[in-house]
């Protein structure tokens, strides 16, 4: 269990725990505490060791990624993309690439992916942001949009066309022609730090160019978005998980008709709905998980199946815990007030439920009956 | 799975057998080997990365940075012959 990775922090996670319904209001989180969380190795937990990171396992990083999510999915967020950008850069990148840019990863510095474009929302395929070679260097033009981690990043792995294919690129957020533009008011994962960022004529070395040559768009999409759902599909454990530790102690001790409302029977089902809702998503991220230690193909759909189901289940589990608090938790900050409106995002980002459903579709169409095969043999 | 790597000669026939096998229960479509797989709508960006986890879970080898080459991965062939390479190389820096 990723506990040995949380409990070394128990008052950082106390702090977290305290402070997320203040973060959410005003929309930031401290960023002393997102250094200290980066310089810890947490941020990013599964960059090996020898990159300065904590070499935890895909489960036990999971099970940290639903810890922090249980407190604030703003701060899970941060997690989702600095880990996001840590695999994209271990998975692209060159040895040397991969020795440059991840100790600043585990040393303090914080990381963003940026994909989506005004134009270029679910249909990716449709980004214009383009970088051009020009001898050693490369310049890097194009808007990218609702960047989550992007208001607090020191360095943002840009996806942009190159040629005709494609290229992520590691850009310091301090080179000239960069300009980070937050998000006033998202409706959920308030303190994550979305923002704009417009990118302007900005000349970089060309070894910031991931592996230095272009790829097949959809096969960068792909490999980079691999890591944030199984990361969001966790944070969706962890908004259960949050949700459920409030329900339960408030209906033991709420009482309501002289007992305890969770003795109430449509109470009680509100929490059985609830209850439900974790161990499904806990099921299909597990299963996933064990796919990607194993190393199986299997990893790709079983990751988005439990983005798909996780985040479901939070919109369902977090709207079952709001309606069991009722007024005790029907202000904003408030746990599941938070997870209410974050769960809902989860449906959104990194891949909308409507295109992990047509993903999901595409594969049992074209495996059909060889689904329900067998188990793959160890 | 067994890894296969431990044939002590890199055997194209059976590499280019175990792939087309895999791409069969996974497409319930088997391709010829010079099948362009994108082309013909048999794979997709999904389907590519799985492609790569196959490959390296299966013959102990990873495909990194400048390999992730849609090229490399368009046809049971192509495959065949990133395998080959790979295999060809010291194992230095698989940390991926």
């Amino acid at each position: 269990m990723s506990d040995a990775a949380a409990s070394g922090h128990q008052d950082t996670w106390d702090l977290v725990r305290r402070d997320a319904g203040a973060w959410d209001t005003a929309g930031e989180i401290p960023r002393t505490l997102l250094t200290e969380l980066g310089a810890a190795g947490l941020l990013c937990a599964e960059v090996h060791k020898q990159y300065g990171g904590l070499g935890l396992t895909g489960r036990d990083s999971g099970e940290l990624t639903a810890h922090v999510g249980s407190l604030c999915s703003s701060l899970r967020s941060v997690m989702t993309s600095q880990g996001m950008a840590a695999w994209t850069i271990q998975r692209l990148g060159t040895a040397e690439q991969r020795a440059a840019f991840l100790p600043r990863l585990t040393g303090g510095r914080l990381a963003a992916v940026a994909f989506s474009e005004p134009e270029a929302g679910s249909d990716l395929g449709a980004m214009s942001a383009r970088v051009q070679h020009d001898g050693d260097s490369v310049v890097l033009d194009g808007s990218k949009m609702w960047i989550t981690a992007a208001a607090y990043a020191d360095l943002i792995v840009v996806i942009a066309r190159s040629g005709d294919g494609a290229v992520a690129v590691v850009v310091p957020v301090d080179t000239p022609g960069v300009r980070i533009e937050k998000i006033p008011h998202p409706m959920g994962c308030r303190a994550a730090g979305h923002a704009q960022v417009h990118l302007e004529g900005v000349r970089l070395p060309a070894a910031n160019v991931l592996g230095g040559a272009a790829l097949a768009l959809p096969f960068l999409i792909t490999t980079a978005l691999a890591y944030g759902r199984m990361s969001v599909a966790w944070g969706c454990v962890g908004i259960l998980r949050g949700c459920l530790a409030a329900v339960t102690e408030h209906a033991a001790t709420r009482r309501q008709f002289g007992r305890p409302i969770g003795e109430h029977q449509l109470v009680a089902r509100r929490i059985a709905e609830l209850y439900a809702a974790e161990r499904i998503a806990t099921g299909v991220c597990r299963d996933a998980a064990e796919h990607w230690e194993a190393g199986s193909p299997e990893l790709v759909i079983s990751t988005v199946l439990a983005k798909h189901v996780s985040a479901t289940q939070a919109v369902r589990g977090s709207a079952s815990a709001v309606q069991a608090m009722a007024s005790a938790g029907a202000v904003d900050g408030h746990v599941v007030a938070r997870a209410y409106r974050d769960a809902k995002l989860m449906e959104i980002i990194e891949g909308s439920s409507e295109i992990c459903q047509l993903e999901l579709a595409r594969h049992a169409l074209a495996t059909g009956k060889s689904t329900a095969r067998k188990e793959p043999a160890q | 799975m067994t890894a296969e790597h431990t044939s002590a000669s890199f055997d194209t026939d059976a590499v280019i057998d175990r792939i087309t096998r895999f791409v069969a229960e996974q497409t319930s479509t088997t391709p010829d080997t010079d099948q362009d797989l994108f082309a013909t709508g048999l794979a997709n960006s999904m389907f590519a990365m799985q492609l790569v986890v196959f490959l390296e879970q299966t013959y102990a080898v990873t495909v990194a940075g400048p390999d992730l080459q849609l090229s490399n991965f368009r046809t049971v062939k192509s495959m065949a012959a990133l395998v080959g390479r790979l295999q060809a190389q010291p194992a230095a820096g698989s940390d991926v």
